[in-house]
């Protein structure tokens, strides 16, 4: 019986069924050897069930938002849910194979797995093709070579300032990887003119501060303040009159921000002494503040 | 050769190397940064390969809000959105340091590329017109705590945010509830259920009484199969009408510690049996907590309030007390709506009125 990722979020107790039966028929296609495994089988389905469930699809409603996966064609959900299944069926059959293979070879007997219909022949080649952000090292490195990226990093740097100690600490670090054009920007921007002294009891405070420095950097409120700011450098008009610069909050949020998120960024880049602003549609910056907020999000 | 140009391009891409170096070094110290301490737990599914017992592969605490990002975050890759790693740069920065949603990245990157490929073939769908009850009951256990487990994650988070998600988290344990109702094997209901309790309670206005509390005595369900079956023997109504040696009983056995009761059902109303309560008990009203009873709605609870049900009598002499506590449409005598309701008792307080 047909079912849609529309019935698994609104109708999940009377379509789980049909989904476990799907499911449950790929899970023994590409299962090979052990598809009347039925652990295996059922650890395979499950593995898809929670994740639907995680994702806040199954049985979700209205409840959470919709997804991705919820504007899939039908066979493209199909065609969704057979590869995670057959991701998974690839994971265990690899995971049983290390076992079958380490008893073999304590008992020197031969690998019987190697025959043509063995699904893991069809993974020789990497499972996953080429993926960006395959590893946690790829997308560091992303993160420090984005200037986007860097500029939250920036951000959440001189966040630390109400903690001197903890941002002296961080400041040390980044002196001893030797980042050199970030560290540049922020002794600018703290108004120190070289790097900080070595303290030998930094390490309290370094921990303090990874600790800040994780939870501002996974905060979409970091990244919504950086690119309000970036926009400020880019979208403000100077007048001669005036000698200021000046932009309305709508211009601010282009098509992708809400006004509430703008006007949120802008407070908080109001307490970080970035700019004046008292809750109005229009931002106006000086000519020294505009300074400053190029050299810091824009320029490095 | 051009010896200023070749200089200026020796000087460019000195540059460069020396910035990648600089960003090399930039991304491991981030990488340090990121690591969360429980990061190094390993979900206890990868730890037990040779388990018979499906295991959850998230525990509760894991981080809802970025795992529920990455289909949106993988959809713009897979359109080549050039803002794509702006507009989740906080993700990207928790995927650097979670090896779960990295995990749950890599798995759903696939999968979504091949749905999005044009090359796709559909997938036969086949046939099967199966009903919740026809499916193994291990897999209706899983899904049963994935789904109160995926509630615990909700309000855990719910209290971290202060916002309020409690319509979720019921919305799950509603689901979980009447997934579990079809399990006739009471083994794989018990597991199914184990965690529905603590996790209901963390709803505000659900308070549990202290383990210890002398003023209250907790009932939990003694989970029988549908066949009326607990501990090899068969479960007959506590009654003084005789009833025929063959005619089993629906009923719900109820147990705190030594002392035992009962749900039985006359029509539409449900009463509660408590037999042997303490002596401090007898001759005084007491207030009974159905504290799961404002999960679902199949039960219209004396004085409205599940939490609160006063008896009409008091205990008598005896310690015994004989209540009505609500009426339903469900009965008894069907095995998923009993199931539904012995959920639904699957803790019950007791406590002497104040003003008794």
């Amino acid at each position: 019986m047909p079912f849609t990722a529309h019935d698994l979020r609104y109708h999940a107790e009377q379509s789980y069924p049909s989904l476990y039966g799907y499911l449950h028929r790929n899970a023994q296609r590409y299962l090979g050897s052990l598809k009347y495994d039925a652990f295996e089988v059922d650890t395979v389905i499950g593995h898809v069930v929670e994740q639907l469930v995680r994702l806040g699809l199954l049985g979700g409603e209205d409840h959470t938002p919709l997804i991705a996966l919820d504007h899939l064609t039908d066979a493209q959900f199909y065609t969704f849910l057979s590869h995670s299944v057959r991701n998974k069926a690839i994971d265990r059959l690899r995971k049983r194979r290390l076992l079958v293979n380490s008893s073999a070879e304590v008992a020197g007997g031969q690998d019987d797995d190697e025959g043509e219909n063995n699904p893991l022949n069809d993974a020789v080649e990497s499972l996953w093709g080429s993926m960006p952000f395959s590893t946690p090292e790829e997308i560091a490195l992303q993160v420090a070579s984005q200037r986007d990226l860097r500029n939250v990093l920036k951000h959440c740097i001189m966040a630390l300032r109400a903690a001197p100690n903890q941002l002296q600490a961080v400041i040390q670090e980044l002196q001893d990887v030797g980042a050199d054009d970030l560290l540049k920007v922020i002794w600018e921007e703290l108004n120190i003119p070289s790097p900080v002294k070595p303290n030998i009891h930094m390490s309290q405070h370094k921990d303090h501060a990874h600790k800040k420095l994780r939870s501002c950097l996974q905060q979409r409120s970091s990244n919504l303040t950086v690119v309000v700011a970036l926009r400020l450098t880019l979208y403000t008009q100077y007048s001669k009159e005036r000698n200021d610069y000046a932009v309305d909050i709508q211009t601010l949020a282009q098509s992708d921000l809400s006004i509430a998120d703008v006007r949120k960024s802008l407070r908080e880049l109001a307490n970080e002494g970035m700019l004046e602003w008292r809750d109005t549609e229009d931002v106006c910056l000086s000519a020294v503040q505009m300074k400053r907020l190029s050299r810091f999000y824009k320029e490095e | 050769m051009n010896d200023d140009k070749n200089v200026g391009g020796m000087a460019d891409k000195s540059d460069t190397y020396r910035k990648d170096v600089q960003y090399a070094k930039l991304a491991q110290w981030l990488e340090q940064v990121l690591q969360t301490p429980e990061q190094d737990e390993v979900p206890s599914s990868r730890l037990e390969d040779g388990e018979t017992q499906l295991e959850l592969v998230l525990k509760s605490d894991y981080h809802l809000s970025f795992y529920q990002q990455i289909p949106d975050f993988i959809m713009a890759l897979l359109k080549n959105d050039p803002l794509a790693t702006v507009h989740y740069s906080a993700l990207l920065f928790h995927l650097v340091g979670c090896h779960a949603c990295h995990d749950a990245y890599i798995d759903l990157y696939g999968a979504m590329r091949a749905a999005v490929s044009p090359q796709e073939i559909r997938p036969s769908l086949g046939q099967g017109t199966r009903s919740l009850s026809a499916i193994p009951h291990r897999m209706l256990g899983h899904l049963c705590r994935s789904l109160i487990s995926q509630a615990e994650a909700v309000l855990l988070l719910s209290h971290r945010d202060h916002e309020d998600r409690d319509a979720v988290a019921r919305s799950l344990l509603q689901l979980a509830l009447h997934v579990s109702a079809p399990i006739s094997q009471s083994s794989i209901r018990r597991q199914a259920l184990q965690d529905l309790v603590r996790v209901a309670t963390l709803f505000d206005n659900i308070n549990v009484a202290e383990d210890g509390d002398p003023n209250v005595r907790k009932y939990t369900p003694v989970m029988a199969s549908v066949s009326g079956t607990r501990r090899g023997k068969t479960v007959r109504r506590v009654t003084a009408t005789p009833l025929s040696n063959n005619q089993e009983i629906a009923v719900i056995q109820l147990q705190s510690q030594s002392l035992e009761g009962s749900i039985v059902q006359n029509g539409q109303m449900l009463e509660l049996h408590l037999h042997d309560l303490a002596s401090s008990l007898r001759g005084h009203f007491v207030t009974i907590s159905v504290l799961l009873g404002s999960l679902l709605e199949p039960v219209r609870w004396l004085g409205g309030n599940p939490g609160s049900i006063r008896s009409a009598t008091p205990v008598n002499e005896q310690g015994t007390l004989v209540m009505p506590v609500g009426t339903t449409d469900l009965e008894l005598s069907n095995p998923e709506e009993r199931n539904l309701l012995e959920a639904m008792f699957m803790l019950l307080e007791v406590r002497a009125l104040d003003d008794a």
